[in-house]
């Protein structure tokens, strides 16, 4: 009942086949209904697990026994190595992660081992943030359709940032909302991730350096740059569900940026 | 390298993997207990083994431990299992997550739906749930699900087939002739 090229079309939904390859499968997808009906059932089952299954992060009491447990491994109580002097700008490390890396690696870094530097922004970000999580503040314009909330920054923003709907991967598009900082009309996109509010904050560059990654009242903030852009995202979902949607938005923006 | 540095790179490298490992061990062990301990049991067995990691699949490597963490710790349950007296503590083997009950409070349909994907993932033969999770949750490559199971790549594609269709196919069997309230 299958066709024998089942598990090439597999590989082909998993991003598992050469451009070339591709090319073979979708040619042959489009005349053997077997394989049209297992593509739109791989599609399907995928969307539906990404919707529908917790995507758990470890509990704070597992993260600190785990601390625990490696400070006995070295055998040095953590404050007395916390306590060392610890002004520096960058860890030499960060550099040999690649980008994705380091702000994932900044982010454990900042929560488990950095002093807390104080950047204004990050606060600015964290507090727009829960401000928009009272009664009435999520949006300003409501809507699961990208293009009612892409046309409404262009009135209420100074930017226009990549706007789409990834339900099907989990993150539904919720609404529009300006915000007001980094002397400028921000764009804040609102997701929701299961239970967690996602802002994702747009503006237009203007520092040098792209904060890193951190984690501030409990709330974890990713950057990254698309364009003449910066964006932040902003929940208190796990770093996985942050870093997921980023990758979203980011190839969308790459995308876009495309002639 | 000292053990400082090795904590920091360890921290830096390690670390943010901590919520896979965890969600792996979740779907593996039979209870969060068990899952906590299992996830501790890598971590360690990962430090100490630190120093041996080469090239930069980390991800991988650290999922295969929770794999033989929790391989090892299911033995010794089921060794312990085997001369324990009926109406000990062992909870009966069998599927990762137990079938959740109806609860009145949170009884919606997102929530409903919910537990029914929990219940028929965990109904899915052990080798074809985590091959499934693997790829769909963690997206993971063939090569590192590979690396993970200790399995050929052919048989991670053919695994994570049956466990597509076995789950779309008790997914439309669960559901056949309900009407769904649409959402
Ligand atoms: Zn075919």
């Amino acid at each position: 009942m299958q066709c024998a090229e089942q598990y090439r079309v597999q590989a082909y939904f998993d991003g598992e086949v050469d451009a070339l390859s591709a090319i073979d499968i979708e040619r042959h997808a489009e005349r053997c209904p077997d394989c049209r009906t297992l593509l739109e059932d791989l599609a399907r089952t995928r969307a539906h697990l990404r919707r529908e299954l917790p995507f758990e992060t470890a509990p704070a009491p597992l993260r600190a026994r785990i601390g625990r447990a490696l400070d006995a491994e070295i055998g040095a109580p953590r404050v007395a190595t916390r306590a060392l002097p610890a002004p520096r700008t960058r860890p030499f490390w960060l550099g040999a992660l690649g980008s994705l890396g380091a702000a994932l690696a900044a982010g454990a870094a900042v929560l488990l081992l950095m002093p807390v530097r104080p950047d204004p922004v990050l606060d600015e970000i964290v507090t727009a943030h829960v401000r928009s999580l009272m009664p009435e503040h999520l949006t300003d314009v409501v809507s699961t359709d990208r293009h009612t909330v892409k046309p409404w920054f262009a009135g209420h923003a100074d930017v226009s940032p990549v706007v789409a709907d990834f339900a099907p991967e989990g993150y539904r598009l919720v609404g529009g909302r300006a915000d007001y900082f980094e002397r400028q009309r921000a764009a804040a996109v609102v997701y929701q991730h299961g239970a967690h509010v996602i802002n994702v904050f747009a503006w237009v560059a203007g520092r040098d350096a792209l904060p890193e990654a951190a984690t501030r009242s409990g709330y974890h903030l990713a950057f990254w740059r698309v364009g003449n852009l910066e964006y932040c995202a902003v929940s208190d979902a796990g770093w996985d569900e942050l870093r997921r949607l980023e990758r979203l938005l980011r190839d969308l923006g790459a995308r876009e940026q495309m002639p | 390298m000292t053990m400082d540095d090795k904590r920091e790179r360890f921290e830096a490298q390690v670390m943010p993997h901590l919520d896979a490992a965890y969600r792996f061990a979740r779907w593996l062990s039979r209870s969060p207990a068990d899952a906590d301990d299992v996830v501790q049991e890598a971590f360690l067995r990962a430090f100490r083994g630190f120093d041996r990691l080469r090239g930069s699949d980390v991800k991988a490597w650290l999922l295969t431990i929770v794999r033989n963490c929790h391989a090892s710790a299911h033995r010794q349950q089921q060794r312990r299992a085997a001369v324990a007296l009926p109406g000990e503590d062992d909870e009966p083997a069998g599927s990762a997550l137990p079938a959740p009950g109806p609860d009145p409070e949170s009884a919606s349909i997102g929530a409903d739906e919910q537990r029914t994907l929990e219940r028929l993932i965990a109904a899915l033969p052990d080798e074809h749930r985590e091959v499934l999770l693997l790829r769909e949750m963690e997206e993971m490559s063939y090569r590192e699900i590979a690396a993970v199971t200790g399995l050929p790549i052919g048989t991670v594609m053919s695994r994570l087939a049956r466990a597509r269709a076995g789950l779309r196919g008790r997914w439309l069997e669960e559901t056949e002739g309900e009407p769904r309230a649409v959402r």
